[in-house]
């Protein structure tokens, strides 16, 4: 065996002898992460983590790629790996109750980040941005800009729901009809395709390309001689490919305006189309407060205090009420972007090509 | 010395990758700090990875006919869906639950196998429209909705462990400690016995030695594996399914007719016709045993999961396809071991888990598992090419 064989071959064997102990004294968090595929999970994960790095803890930051049996992997390996707390945005929110029964059974707390778990007893934490209130401030826009209040219309509008299978979307839905139903309901809004109940208008995995396909759809069946005045969109990713789709057809260019488009999440390609003139609004929630939040309440924990919550009835996840922390979400559009998003130091403005 | 080196030299796809397999989970061992061989983890090893290695074992009957089955993941959460339905929404009972379901997989291999068979459209396509085809009926079936939970009962066929947890000696699990014993003598015999035929039929004998450290290396493995679980909760159900499923199938694929029929098949069709083999017929048993395999696959991913949800078993045929071309297995049929796949399935199996503990994040695990693959066939390719005369 030459050198540099042998030293291989040593530093292995020393490694293989060193076992576990380092690891288990340590504050260590593993963090649980649905997928990079979207902006806002990279960021929360990258704010949750900087944070409880600075007050000392080791974080162990997983994403699993939007594949349920990925994230159920990497759970039971944070547990055998001896991580003492988990933060976990589910892939799925029903898929985890066996895996949460191991974390349990090793002493784990678990804290359900953004999307409840449900059906499981062993959730400790909820920390969350009101989905309800999100709807809402969307909902409500759209009624705002189109001057409904005043007895304006009628108008024509689509709806979006999210994913059938996370919990929030049903939440957000709901406060977004709670805002658009009345005028349905009178007739000051119209939706031509027929379609405004949740299981009808949600997209599966908030994918935009379905959005899109769903638009395309409705805009050549029913929009061929009428023009299209608003669309409800749950999420900014959602909200792409309903652009495209209203592009294809003609929205947006000579004399023909772009009908007012909702989002979510402020994301970075939906607040330059938002500046484009593209987009209408979005909904800001600042995930860094959402990840201090978390971060806030890892920290009871380890000094065995209970954390601090703000609403200890809502969120029922089947098994049991978890105490939840909610935090506020706001409106962005072409007016207020620049005092919101820049500067709260979210995005820097070169990043908006500003 | 030169009947060692033949041996080496006639096996050196298998052992090769047995080897990479022993390296890879040291490396990890190390990497991880040894977190590895904890008994936990261990034990999650064969939970997690059970089902990719079950549909890995009916994916190999079809590549070695030459064909493929992309649909597995679909039928997987098709089968998981309809059961979710017959036991929450209808209450059937969890074993009839179950064998309709098992039926339910042959017939949707059946569907595909008719005409892969008998209609003679290509396999590829024939099961690209079964993969879109029960992944969207899973989606009718489940109505995009996550459906749960299951009977404990249903939920112990992937999560359960054997009976008798009870019984510890030193905090040991005393049925795994007896089962891993009981396994070593029995294979120890097994495999004399196999020695003494050999060399009855005056087949040139190995030496004695090889085949005792052959001996001595399986028997370490299984009592090495059945400590660590015994260390834990005891043997999973899933490992006992698993491992009957490895020596029916391994059975199946050397010794019995319809076995030998599948090769012949892969490795010259018409040959194989012109000597009498229906091999439309074989064709289409193939795919109904995928089938069955998949169900059986789907009903346990929804057990561990205790829900059946739209997604599940997104890519799961790429991990199986991946487990058997690893193993050994050739893309143009006719070659290819149960027990090569197995180890194959158990390369995907260690680097998913040692890199998931040491925290390489998704996008990487991903670019090194294509690269792990892409490396294995290269070295098939290379293996098989060498002049035999060196």
């Amino acid at each position: 065996m030459d050198r540099f064989g042998k030293v291989i071959f040593l530093s292995l064997a020393a490694a293989l002898f060193m076992g576990a102990a380092d690891l288990a004294a340590q504050r260590t968090v593993g963090i649980a992460m649905p997928t990079q595929s979207a902006q806002r999970w990279i960021q929360d994960g990258y704010y949750m983590k900087k944070i409880l790095e600075e007050r000392g803890c080791k974080v162990d930051l997983q994403y699993a790629e939007d594949n349920i049996d990925a994230q159920v992997a990497q759970i039971e390996n944070m547990i055998t790996k001896g991580d003492k707390v988990l933060v976990i945005a589910p892939v799925d929110d029903a898929s985890l109750t066996n895996v949460l029964e191991k974390a349990h059974a090793a002493g784990l707390p678990v804290i359900a980040y953004d999307r409840l778990i449900r059906d499981s007893p062993w959730v400790d934490y909820y920390a969350t941005f009101d989905n309800y209130k999100v709807g809402v401030l969307q909902g409500g826009y759209i009624v705002d800009k189109l001057g409904l209040k005043g007895g304006t219309g009628p108008f024509t509008i689509e709806l979006f729901a999210g994913s059938p299978d996370d919990n929030n979307a049903g939440f957000n839905f709901r406060g977004a009809m709670s805002q658009l139903g009345p005028y349905i309901k009178n007739g000051k809004l119209v939706v031509r395709s027929g379609q405004t109940a949740f299981d009808k208008v949600a997209i599966l995995r908030w994918d935009g390309a379905t959005a899109q396909k769903r638009m395309d759809d409705i805009l050549t069946s029913k929009y061929t001689d009428v023009r299209l005045d608003a669309v409800l969109s749950p999420y900014d990713g959602l909200s792409i490919g309903i652009l495209s789709s209203l592009k294809s057809v003609g929205y947006g260019s000579e004399g023909e305006s772009m009908p007012i488009v909702t989002g979510q999440d402020a994301e970075l390609a939906s607040v330059k189309s938002i500046l484009a003139g593209e987009q209408t609004q979005t909904v800001f929630k600042d995930t860094r407060i959402l990840a201090r939040r978390a971060a806030d309440m890892v920290d009871a924990i380890f000094s065995g205090k209970s954390a601090e919550v703000n609403d200890i009835q809502t969120y029922d996840n089947g098994k049991k009420v978890v105490p939840a922390y909610i935090c506020e979400p706001v409106n962005v559009d072409a007016a207020n972007y620049a005092a919101v998003l820049i500067d709260s130091g979210y995005y820097a403005a070169d990043r908006l090509g500003k | 010395m030169s009947a060692i080196v033949r041996l080496i030299k006639s096996n050196i796809r298998q052992y090769g990758m047995i080897m990479v397999l022993a390296c890879l989970m040291i490396l990890f061992q190390a990497l991880t700090q040894g977190i590895m061989f904890k008994p936990m983890n261990i034990t999650n090893l064969v939970l997690q990875n059970s089902y990719v290695l079950i549909l890995a074992i009916g994916m190999l009957l079809c590549i070695v006919t030459g064909n493929i089955d992309l649909s597995v993941g679909s039928v997987s959460a098709f089968v998981g869906a309809v059961a979710a339905v017959m036991m929450i929404n209808f209450e059937m009972g969890v074993a009839p639950a179950i064998l309709v379901a098992l039926g339910i997989g042959a017939a949707v291999g059946a569907f595909q196998g008719l005409f892969i068979a008998f209609l003679r459209l290509p396999a590829i396509i024939v099961t690209l429209a079964g993969m879109l085809i029960f992944r969207g009926l899973t989606m009718v079936i489940l109505k995009g909705q996550t459906k749960a939970p299951f009977a404990k009962s249903f939920q112990a066929l992937a999560a359960g462990y054997l009976p008798g947890s009870e019984w510890r000696v030193d905090g040991l699990n005393v049925v795994a400690l007896a089962v891993g014993i009981a396994a070593s003598i029995i294979l120890a015999f097994a495999m004399l016995h196999s020695r003494r035929v050999r060399l009855r039929h005056h087949f040139e004998p190995v030496p004695l030695w090889v085949d005792a450290l052959k001996i001595a290396a399986l028997v370490i493995a299984i009592d090495l594996l059945t400590y660590e679980l015994a260390c834990y909760d005891g043997i999973p159900v899933i490992l006992v399914i698993l491992t009957a499923l490895i020596l029916i199938y391994t059975f199946f694929a050397k010794r019995t007719i319809a076995g030998r029929h599948v090769y012949a098949l892969g490795g010259n069709e018409r040959a194989a016709r012109l000597s009498g083999i229906k091999t439309d017929r074989v064709v289409f048993w193939v795919y109904v045993n995928m089938g069955v395999l998949a169900a059986l696959a789907g009903l346990i991913v929804a057990g561990r999961l205790n829900a059946a949800t739209p997604k599940a078993g997104v890519n799961f045929e790429l991990d199986a396809i991946a487990a058997c071309y690893i193993g050994g297995a050739s893309a143009s049929g006719g070659i290819g071991t149960v027990i090569g796949t197995i180890v194959g399935g158990c390369v995907m199996a260690v680097l998913n888990n040692g890199m998931s503990i040491i925290g390489v994040s998704v996008d990487w695990q991903q670019t090194i598992k294509g690269l792990v693959l892409l490396l294995a066939v290269w070295f098939d390719v290379f293996a098989k090419s060498r002049p035999q005369s060196r």
